[in-house]
C-alpha cells in the first residue's frame, strides 16, 4: 500500500510512559458480553493496529477509550486521568483523544471550515481568527486547503475522511483513535487517507487504528493486537504476526484476510 | 497527493431532448400534443371530454366572476372584512406592518432563494387582484399607493440581497444572521406596531388582520413549545418522557374545535379574560403537539454518528444538541411543519365558531347578514376562500424555495 519499505525501527518506546492503561475491562450489551477482561498498556507515540473479525469488539473497545461506550468493569486511565463518572475527567479525556469514524460523521450542515473550527471554538474558547488559521494549517496538512468553504456533501469520500482527520486534530489531541477509517472508501481513495495517517504516525502521534489494511499494519504499526469474540487473543510486533503467529484463531483470521 | 478533479457545476451535458427543443415552437408543440394528448383513440376521446369539461368550468367561473357576481358585497365591506373593529384612524399601523412583512419576504427570497418567472407572475397577478380590490371608492387611492409601495419594498429588499455573494464567508454570515434575526423579531415587531403606543386594543383585532395575527402566533408558539416536548419525549428519564407523551397524545386526541371550547369555557379561570390570548394559547398548544412529533421523527432519522462525532470533538450534551442535532432535525422536519402551519392557518377560521372573535370568515358572515347583501353569500365565501388560498400558496411556495436552497448541506 504505502511506498516506504521499512517501518520506523529504532523507535525507543521503552522509555516512554504508558499513556493508555486498560485493566480487566468488561463491556456488556444487555446479556451479551462484547468485551471480556481486556487489559493493555499503550505507550506515548506508539502506533497500535487492532485486528479481528467483524463483531469481535474492536469498535467497542476503542469507543470505551473516549467513552462513547461506558465500560462495565475494570479500569481505564488515559494520560493519568481516570475514566469515571466525573464529568471533568471525561471532558479532559475527550479533549485529549481524537476520533475518526468509518462513516466520517462530518457535520453536513456546516462548511468544512466550520466542521474543523467548531471544537476549538466551543470547547477551547479559541478566538475565531485563531481557529480559522489553525483549520487552514490542518487542511494544508491533509492536502485539501482549497476545499475550506465547501460542504461535506460536495467532497469525495477520501476528502471527507481527510477533513474528519483535520477536525479531530484541531483539538490538538495526544491520542488519535481510528475506527476502520478506510472501510467506507472506494479503493482509489484509500491511499490518500493512509498517506495522511502515515504522516501523522511519523510526527509522533499516539495512534490506535482498527483496520483491515495489512500493508499499513505491517509498515506503520509498532504493535498489532488481535481481538476475537470480545477477548484479546494475541499481540505482538508486525513481524511476529506475519511470520509466526501463535494462536490458531489468529492464523485462521490472517489466512482469510491475507 | 492527487485530488479528485473538482466537479464543475457549469458544464452540463444537454440530454438529447434538449437538443430537440431547439426546433421551432410550433413543431415542438405539435409533437408534444401528439404524444401526450392524442396518442391513441381512447386517449383522444379522453382529451376531448376533459377539454369540454374544462371549457364549461372556465366559462362558468368567468361568467360568475365578470357577469353574474355582485362584488359590491366585498368592495363595500372592505374595511369590515380586512380590519373589522380596528380603529380607522390607526390605519397606518396596518400598512406599516404590510410593508415590513413584504420587505422581509423580499429579503428572505434574496438571501436563500431566487424569484423565478412563476413567482413574478404570481406577484403581478396577486397585486392586480389587490389593486382591483383597493382602488375603489373612498380613500382608496391612498390604500393603493401604500400597497404598491409595499410591493416596491419587496422587490427592493430582493434586489439588494440577491446581489450579495452567496459563498460562505464573513459577509454571508452577517447577512444570513441579520435576515434570520429580522424573521424571528418580525412577529413581536408587528404586534407592537399594531397594538402598542396608542394602537388598537387586542379585542379590536378583527377580520383578516386577526387571522394574520393568530396563525403566526400559533405557529411560532407551537414551534417554541415543540422543541422541548420532542426532546422530552425522547428523554431517557421516564417521568419526563411520560409527561411529554401524555401531553402530545392528549392534545392530538381531540379536534382543535374542542380545545377552542376549552379555551372559551375553562381557560378563563386559568389565564384570564382576554379572548384573543386564550385563542392564541390554544393554537400554540395544539400546534406544538403535532410539531413535536415531526421533530421527534427527525431526531430518530438523524444518524447516531452525528452526536457521537460531536462528543468526540469535546462538545457536551447541550452543545451537541444545540449546534449539531437540532439544526439538522429542524431542517429535516421543515416539510411536515409547513404542512402543519398551512393547516393551522386555515383553522384560524374555527375561532369564529365559538369565540366572539371575528376573523375574516366571521366578518364575511356579518357582511352578508346586512339586508342589502343577503343574496351575495356565494360571492363573500368565494372571496374568503381565495384569500385563504393565496396566503397558503405563498407559504408553501416560500418554504419550497427555502428548502431547495438549504438542500446544499444535505448528505
Ligand atoms: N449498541 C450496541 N448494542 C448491542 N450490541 C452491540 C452494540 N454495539 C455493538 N454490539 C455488539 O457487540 C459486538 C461487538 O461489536 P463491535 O465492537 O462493533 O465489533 P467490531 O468493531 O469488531 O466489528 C457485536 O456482536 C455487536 O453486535
Ligand atoms: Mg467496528
Amino acid at each position: 500500500m504505502t511506498t516506504e519499505t521499512a517501518s520506523t525501527p529504532a523507535r525507543d518506546l521503552e522509555s516512554m510512559d504508558d499513556i493508555i492503561i486498560a485493566e480487566n475491562v468488561d463491556k456488556w450489551f444487555g446479556d451479551f458480553q462484547a468485551l471480556d477482561d481486556i487489559s493493555m498498556r499503550i505507550k506515548e507515540h506508539e502506533i497500535v493496529v487492532v485486528l479481528g473479525p467483524s463483531g469481535s469488539g474492536k469498535s467497542t473497545f476503542i469507543r470505551c477509550l473516549n467513552r462513547l461506550e461506558e465500560h462495565d468493569a475494570g479500569r481505564i486511565v488515559i494520560d493519568g486521568i481516570e475514566m469515571n463518572d466525573d464529568v471533568r475527567n471525561l471532558n479532559a479525556i475527550r479533549s485529549e483523544v481524537g476520533m475518526v469514524f468509518q462513516q466520517f460523521n462530518l457535520f453536513p450542515h456546516l462548511s468544512v471550515m466550520n466542521n474543523i473550527t467548531l471544537g476549538p471554538r466551543k470547547v477551547r474558547r479559541m478566538p475565531k481568527l485563531d481557529a480559522d488559521a489553525l483549520a487552514m494549517q490542518l487542511l494544508e496538512r491533509v492536502g485539501i486547503p482549497e476545499q475550506a468553504d465547501k460542504y461535506p456533501a460536495q467532497l469525495s469520500g477520501g476528502q471527507q475522511q481527510r477533513v474528519a482527520i483535520a477536525r479531530a486534530l484541531a483539538m490538538q489531541p495526544k491520542i488519535m483513535l481510528f475506527d476502520e477509517p478506510t472501510s467506507a472508501l472506494d479503493p482509489e481513495m484509500i491511499k490518500e487517507v493512509l498517506d495522511v495517517m502515515q504522516e501523522l504516525a511519523r510526527s509522533g502521534m499516539t495512534m490506535i487504528v482498527v483496520t483491515h489494511e495489512m500493508g499499513f499494519a505491517r509498515e506503520v504499526a509498532d504493535r498489532l493486537i488481535f481481538f476475537d469474540e470480545g477477548s484479546l487473543v494475541e499481540e505482538g510486533t508486525p513481524q511476529h504476526f506475519f511470520e509466526n503467529p501463535q494462536e490458531e484463531r489468529t492464523k485462521l483470521f490472517l489466512s482469510q484476510i491475507l | 497527493m492527487v485530488d479528485m478533479p473538482a466537479q464543475n457545476p457549469q458544464r452540463i451535458v444537454l440530454p438529447p431532448h434538449r437538443e430537440r427543443a431547439r426546433r421551432p415552437r410550433i413543431v415542438r408543440f405539435r409533437e408534444w400534443a401528439r404524444r401526450n394528448l392524442f396518442n391513441s383513440r381512447a386517449g383522444t376521446l379522453l382529451t376531448i371530454i376533459t377539454a369540454a369539461i374544462l371549457a364549461l368550468l372556465i366559462y362558468g367561473v368567468v361568467y360568475f366572476v365578470f357577469v353574474d357576481a355582485n362584488w359590491r358585497v366585498i368592495t363595500e365591506n372592505r374595511w369590515l372584512l380586512f380590519a373589522g373593529g380596528y380603529p380607522m384612524d390607526q390605519e397606518w399601523r396596518l400598512w406599516f406592518s404590510v410593508m415590513f412583512v413584504f420587505l422581509l419576504i423580499g429579503l428572505t427570497y434574496g438571501t436563500w432563494a431566487s424569484l423565478g418567472r412563476r413567482d413574478h407572475l404570481f406577484i403581478v397577478l396577486a397585486s392586480g387582484f389587490a389593486v382591483l380590490l383597493l382602488a375603489h371608492g373612498g380613500a382608496a387611492i391612498w390604500s393603493t399607493i401604500w400597497y404598491l409601495i409595499a410591493v416596491g419594498l419587496l422587490y427592493a429588499g430582493y434586489a439588494i440581497t440577491i446581489r450579495m455573494p452567496r459563498e460562505a464567508g464573513p459577509g454571508r454570515t452577517v447577512q444570513q444572521r441579520s435576515v434570520a434575526g429580522l424573521l424571528i423579531a418580525a412577529l413581536p415587531i408587528v404586534l407592537i406596531v399594531l397594538l402598542a403606543f396608542g394602537g388598537a386594543r387586542p379585542r379590536e383585532l378583527e377580520g383578516f388582520v386577526l387571522n394574520l395575527v393568530l396563525a403566526p402566533v400559533g405557529i411560532a408558539g407551537g414551534l417554541i413549545l415543540a422543541i422541548p416536548l420532542a426532546l422530552g419525549r425522547a428523554s431517557r428519564m421516564r417521568a419526563i418522557s411520560w409527561t411529554c407523551t401524555t401531553y402530545i397524545e392528549v392534545v392530538r386526541g381531540a379536534p382543535l374545535l374542542g380545545w377552542l371550547f376549552v379555551a372559551l369555557f375553562i381557560l378563563d379561570d386559568v389565564i384570564g379574560g382576554e379572548l384573543i390570548v386564550r385563542a392564541m394559547v390554544v393554537l400554540a398548544v395544539f400546534t406544538a403537539a403535532y410539531m413535536a412529533e415531526y421533530i421527534r421523527g427527525a431526531l430518530q432519522a438523524l444518524p447516531h454518528g452525528q452526536s457521537e462525532a460531536a462528543h468526540a470533538v469535546g462538545l457536551n450534551q447541550f452543545q451537541s444538541m444545540q449546534l449539531i442535532v437540532m439544526p439538522q432535525a429542524l431542517r429535516i422536519s421543515i416539510p411536515p411543519m409547513v404542512g402543519q402551519a398551512i393547516s393551522i392557518w386555515k383553522d384560524t377560521t374555527l375561532v369564529t365558531v365559538i369565540l366572539p372573535l371575528r376573523e375574516l370568515k366571521g366578518n364575511a358572515d356579518s357582511a352578508i347578514a346586512q339586508f342589502e347583501f343577503t343574496p351575495d353569500r356565494i360571492e363573500a365565501y368565494v372571496f374568503v376562500a381565495v384569500i385563504f388560498w393565496v396566503v397558503a400558496f405563498i407559504m408553501s411556495r416560500i418554504s419550497q424555495r427555502v428548502e431547495g436552497s438549504l438542500g446544499i448541506g444535505e448528505r
